[in-house]
Order: C-alpha cells, then sequence, then structure tokens
C-alpha cells in the first residue's frame, strides 16, 4: 500500500514537473519576453557593436546578413537562446564573444524589438532565453499554445 | 649576366628557377586564394631547364604577343569583395560523425584552396555518403563545396536537396579569388595529419580532371591565361625584414613534390622579351574559375538533374536530425566556426578589387606584392601580402570591405602601367 503510494506520488510529481516544463516551453518571444528600456538600451550597444556591419536599420549588405526579414524564419523554430548563443559566441565578427552577457540579451531584445515583437515588463536574460520560443508569427505561437493539451 | 644567371642582352628563354627565386616568387603570391599559380608548383624542386633558342631568337610559340594594358585606375573600382577563408589548422574536415539517425558526412575547411579541390573533396565524401545506399542526400551549405558535392551526388544516382542560407553567389566562396591554387595553406605543419599529403593529392588529381569538363565551354567557366611575375629587382635578392608580427607566424603543412606532372613550368624572361616596364619577369600559365559562368552551369546542371534548393539557416547541429534525409553532407564552410564549434577553423580574411571587365586583358600579373587578373566579370586585383610576414588576413574575421586597401593595391598596378611608353608596346 505504501509503496503504492510512494509511486503514485512519484508520477504525479514527475507529471508536475513535465507539465512545467512545457509550460515554460510554450512561451514565445510574442508573450512580450523584453521591455522597451532594454530594448533602448540595445539599440546603443547595436549603433556602438554591430551597425558597422549590419547596418544602422539591420538590413545588412551584400555580404552581411540582414537581421530583419529573412531572420525570421532563418531563426524560427528553435528556442531563443540558439540565437543568444551566437551572438554572445560569434559576434561582433572581428571581436566574437567581446560583449557580456547583459549587453548581448539588451542587443537581442533591440533585435526582437527591430522586428516588430512586442515588448513586455520584464526584461530578457540569458536563463530565460532558454525558456523562449522562437516562433516566426504570432498566429504560430497562438496555434500551437492551443494545441497544448 | 643577370643574377638569374641569363643574358641581359640576348633573347633567351629558360625554364625554371632557382631554389632562391622559387621562395621568393612563392612569398610574392600569396593571395586570396593562397598561394596563387605559382604554389601549384611550390614544391617543385626540379632542375632548371633551358627552352631551346634557335639562334639566339626564343621560338616564336613562347614569345607573348599583343599584351593589352590593364586600365588600373581607383575610379574604375566597381565592386569590392571581402571574405573569410575556410582554414582549419587540421586541415580539411572529412570524417563521418552520427547526429541522432543521420549520418553526417563532412566536408570543410579547404582554407584557399576550395574552388581547387571542390570536385576531388566531393568525390570522396559522397562515396562515403553513398555506402549508406540512401536514395536521398541532403546537402548544407551552396558554396563551391557544397555545390559540387550535390551534383557529384546526383551523378551517383541520388535525389539531393541543398539546404542553404545564401544563394551561390552570395556565398563567401563567390568572394574568393578563384584561381587554381590546391596548396594554398591547407593545415598547420604541427596539427595535421601525417597522410594529409595523400589526400591532399587523391583531391587534387581528381578536381583536376573533372575540371577539364568546363574547359572550353561557352562563356569559358573554367579558364587558363599567362600570369608575369614582375620585378624591379632580381627575384633572389634579399627582400627587407618583414615587420614584427603580433603573434607567431604560421607554419603551414608541407605538401611535397607530387603535382609537378600537372602544373605548367616557369619562364624567365629578358627584358627585350616581354612589354612590362620592368627588368626582371617570369612567366606560367595559370587555371581560373570565372564565377558568373562557372556558377551558372554547375546550378543549371544541379536543378537539371532534379536537384532541389531550400533556403535555411541551421544554429545547432542536433537540428540536422530533424532532416527528412538521413544521409547530409556537410558543408558549411567557415560558418563552421560557430555553427559547430570547431575551434580548429581559424579566420583568415581575404579581400580582392574588381576593376571594370576588359575582355581584351588575356593575362595576369603580380608585381610588389599585389596582383591583377583579367576575368569575365571584372579584373581582379588583390593584395598579396608583405613576404615573410603574417600572411595577410590571418587570423581576422572581418568581413567589411577595406575600400583604402583597394585603391592602394590599385595604384600599384596604375603606377605600373603608367611607365609603359607612351607609344602602344
Amino acid at each position: 500500500m505504501r509503496l503504492k503510494t510512494i509511486l503514485a506520488t512519484g508520477i504525479a510529481a514527475l507529471a508536475l514537473a513535465a507539465g512545467i516544463g512545457a509550460a515554460q516551453a510554450r512561451i514565445s518571444i510574442w508573450d512580450g519576453v523584453y521591455t522597451d528600456a532594454q530594448a533602448e538600451r540595445g539599440h546603443t550597444l547595436y549603433m556602438q557593436s554591430c551597425s558597422r556591419c549590419h547596418g544602422a536599420d539591420l538590413s545588412g549588405t551584400f555580404e552581411i546578413p540582414p537581421l530583419v526579414g529573412r531572420f525570421m524564419p532563418y531563426w524560427s523554430g528553435s528556442t531563443l537562446d540558439a540565437l543568444f548563443d551566437y551572438v554572445s559566441t560569434a559576434m561582433p565578427l572581428d571581436h566574437p564573444g567581446a560583449l557580456g552577457p547583459s549587453a548581448n540579451a539588451d542587443i537581442v531584445a533591440f533585435i526582437l524589438k527591430s522586428n516588430e515583437i512586442p515588448p513586455g515588463s520584464k526584461e530578457l536574460s540569458a536563463d530565460r532565453a532558454k525558456t523562449i520560443n522562437f516562433d516566426s508569427a504570432r498566429q504560430t505561437a497562438k496555434r500551437e499554445r492551443k494545441q497544448q493539451p | 649576366m643577370s643574377d638569374n644567371g641569363l643574358s641581359d642582352t640576348k633573347p633567351v628563354l629558360q625554364n625554371g628557377l632557382g631554389r632562391m627565386d622559387r621562395r621568393h616568387l612563392l612569398k610574392n603570391s600569396l593571395a586570396l586564394g593562397g598561394l596563387v599559380g605559382m604554389a601549384t608548383t611550390a614544391a617543385r624542386t626540379t632542375a632548371a631547364q633551358t627552352i631551346t633558342t634557335q639562334g639566339g631568337r626564343v621560338p616564336l610559340m613562347d614569345r607573348p604577343f599583343n599584351l593589352a594594358p590593364i586600365r588600373a585606375h581607383v575610379d574604375r573600382i566597381y565592386d569590392i569583395k571581402c571574405c573569410i577563408r575556410p582554414f582549419r589548422t587540421k586541415g580539411p574536415r572529412l570524417d563521418v560523425e552520427q547526429i541522432g539517425d543521420a549520418t553526417v558526412v563532412h566536408n570543410y575547411g579547404h582554407s584557399g584552396a576550395g574552388w581547387s579541390l571542390s570536385w576531388g573533396s566531393a568525390d570522396m565524401q559522397v562515396q562515403k555518403a553513398m555506402s549508406r545506399a540512401p536514395k536521398k542526400i541532403a546537402v548544407i551549405g551552396c558554396g563551391i563545396i557544397g555545390i559540387t558535392s550535390a551534383i557529384m551526388a546526383q551523378r551517383a544516382g541520388a535525389q539531393v536537396t541543398i539546404y542553404t542560407r545564401e544563394v551561390f553567389h552570395r556565398t563567401r566562396s563567390v568572394r574568393a579569388n578563384g584561381s587554381w591554387t590546391p596548396a594554398s595553406h591547407m593545415a598547420l605543419a604541427s596539427e595535421a595529419s601525417a597522410n594529409l599529403g595523400d589526400i591532399w593529392e587523391r583531391m587534387t588529381r581528381m578536381s583536376w580532371k573533372n575540371l577539364r569538363q568546363f574547359v572550353g565551354m561557352a562563356g569559358n567557366p573554367v579558364a587558363f591565361a599567362d600570369h608575369y611575375y614582375l620585378s624591379d629587382t632580381p627575384f633572389d635578392a634579399p627582400t627587407p625584414a618583414p615587420p614584427p608580427s603580433p603573434v607567431p607566424i604560421p607554419q603551414y603543412y608541407e605538401l611535397g613534390d607530387r603535382i609537378g606532372d600537372i602544373t605548367p613550368t616557369r619562364q624567365v624572361l629578358t627584358q627585350d622579351l616581354h612589354p612590362f616596364p620592368v627588368k626582371y619577369a617570369v612567366r606560367t600559365t595559370r587555371m581560373f574559375f570565372n564565377f558568373s559562368e562557372y556558377g551558372h552551369v554547375l546550378m543549371s546542371s544541379f536543378y537539371a538533374a532534379g536537384g532541389k534548393l531550400v533556403m535555411r539557416d541551421f544554429h545547432s547541429p542536433g537540428e540536422l536530425a530533424h532532416l527528412p534525409e538521413k544521409v547530409i553532407i556537410n558543408c558549411p564552410g567557415y560558418a563552421a566556426h560557430d555553427w559547430w564549434k570547431d575551434t580548429a577553423m581559424m579566420p583568415h580574411r581575404g579581400q580582392t578589387e574588381w576593376l571594370i571587365p576588359q575582355p581584351e586583358v588575356n593575362y595576369g600579373l603580380t608585381y610588389r606584392n599585389i596582383e591583377a587578373l583579367s576575368k569575365s566579370d571584372g579584373v581582379m586585383v588583390i593584395d598579396t601580402g608583405i613576404p615573410g610576414a603574417l600572411p595577410k588576413g590571418y587570423g581576422s574575421s572581418n568581413e567589411v570591405p577595406d575600400r583604402a586597401e583597394a585603391e592602394r593595391a590599385v595604384r600599384v598596378m596604375e603606377d605600373l602601367y603608367s611607365r609603359f611608353p607612351a607609344n602602344p608596346v
């Protein structure tokens, strides 16, 4: 009897943990994952460290990829930490990894805002990025949430 | 007598150079593709061989005819291209890796030799891929390594889909020099595998054979041109000490004397034999690639065989396991540095400047560490760097074009051609 209780409790705990995990994974970039103030800081940092290659309007050049437009489908399907990691380790291209986690989070926030992804009330951080889906469109995010049990 | 041991007054044509000459020329021939032209003969150690002169006259077949001047002016620069060579300190990555249920055959890290080695490398890696007997194959990347791998896989009978974030003409490959430079910086001597030389030779010879199919096609996708190495001082004269390097100068893997039989020899031209306003000249013949025509031929061939191209970017190796194709040839070029976290990938910046095309110019030249080559889409000019110094752009991943560098390079050519006689040569 006692063994059954322990098993049942364990299964319930696992189910709860899985549920929490799923709930965390259901957060989308469209759910307000950065703040306006953060994006503003990111804009300043972007102009200092990124605009030389990607351009002030993020449109890139013939050689340098844009950070708007095709940027959305190219990054969709992953979680936001993939973008965060890339920015943190590969950028700026001529000084990879030169910026700290806070600065990179601000820059990612600015890139999200530049792609018309709405701000929210909580700032983006490296830890939060792991739980945020990079959905290509708001509709996709809603549809996927509806399909969740 | 000149320092090359040739008469200064008597028209003489001679094949081959002394050891010092070769070393000097090699250092002067570092270019975007790596060791351009001369690199193919880098390890040749055959003794000098004099071409027969008859009665003091140079055979008609060996005389340079009607060389049109390059109109080298900075206002004729119509494009500046910048790229990062996929230099891998351990040499090209050609192993096979399992990602989930997907077999990934790597094919990247060919440094400045991608255009040259592409077919041979594709041949080797497609054989590995086909050993799994797949009906469908995915190729990641659409640079010169990716597209040749895709075509080779089609020829082996597979249905091929290329996944790429850039179409061919926007890849880093098409921002390269585009010359036959198979020996360009294949690896660091301290990190290369013992059999790299054998693998390299096989790739080189297989590529050479495959490239034959494109020679003579309409538009000349793959062509040959004479190349002149010019100098105001003897090639074996001591050069000034290079500036101090902030990092150790890389010692590259020596490939040895392997492809001399398919490499044109060099000819020393005395001053009365060539039209250039310099005292010393050496001529060889080099293969090169016309990007527009060659790219068009390759992509047309790929589509004609039913190939599909999907625009897509990847951010972690694990994403490959979700592709419908379970055999994947991975050709990301320098992107492997960040995507695959391949720490052996060392950035090596290169820049070329392009003058308005001059179809009447059918040769290339190197003078004061600046190289020019007339191609169908423009006259390519490149600063090859100071001999003996840290290779230009080594360790740099800056891909922003440098206009000042471009103008400096073109002005060297402008100076050379401004010294020609007033009347046409």
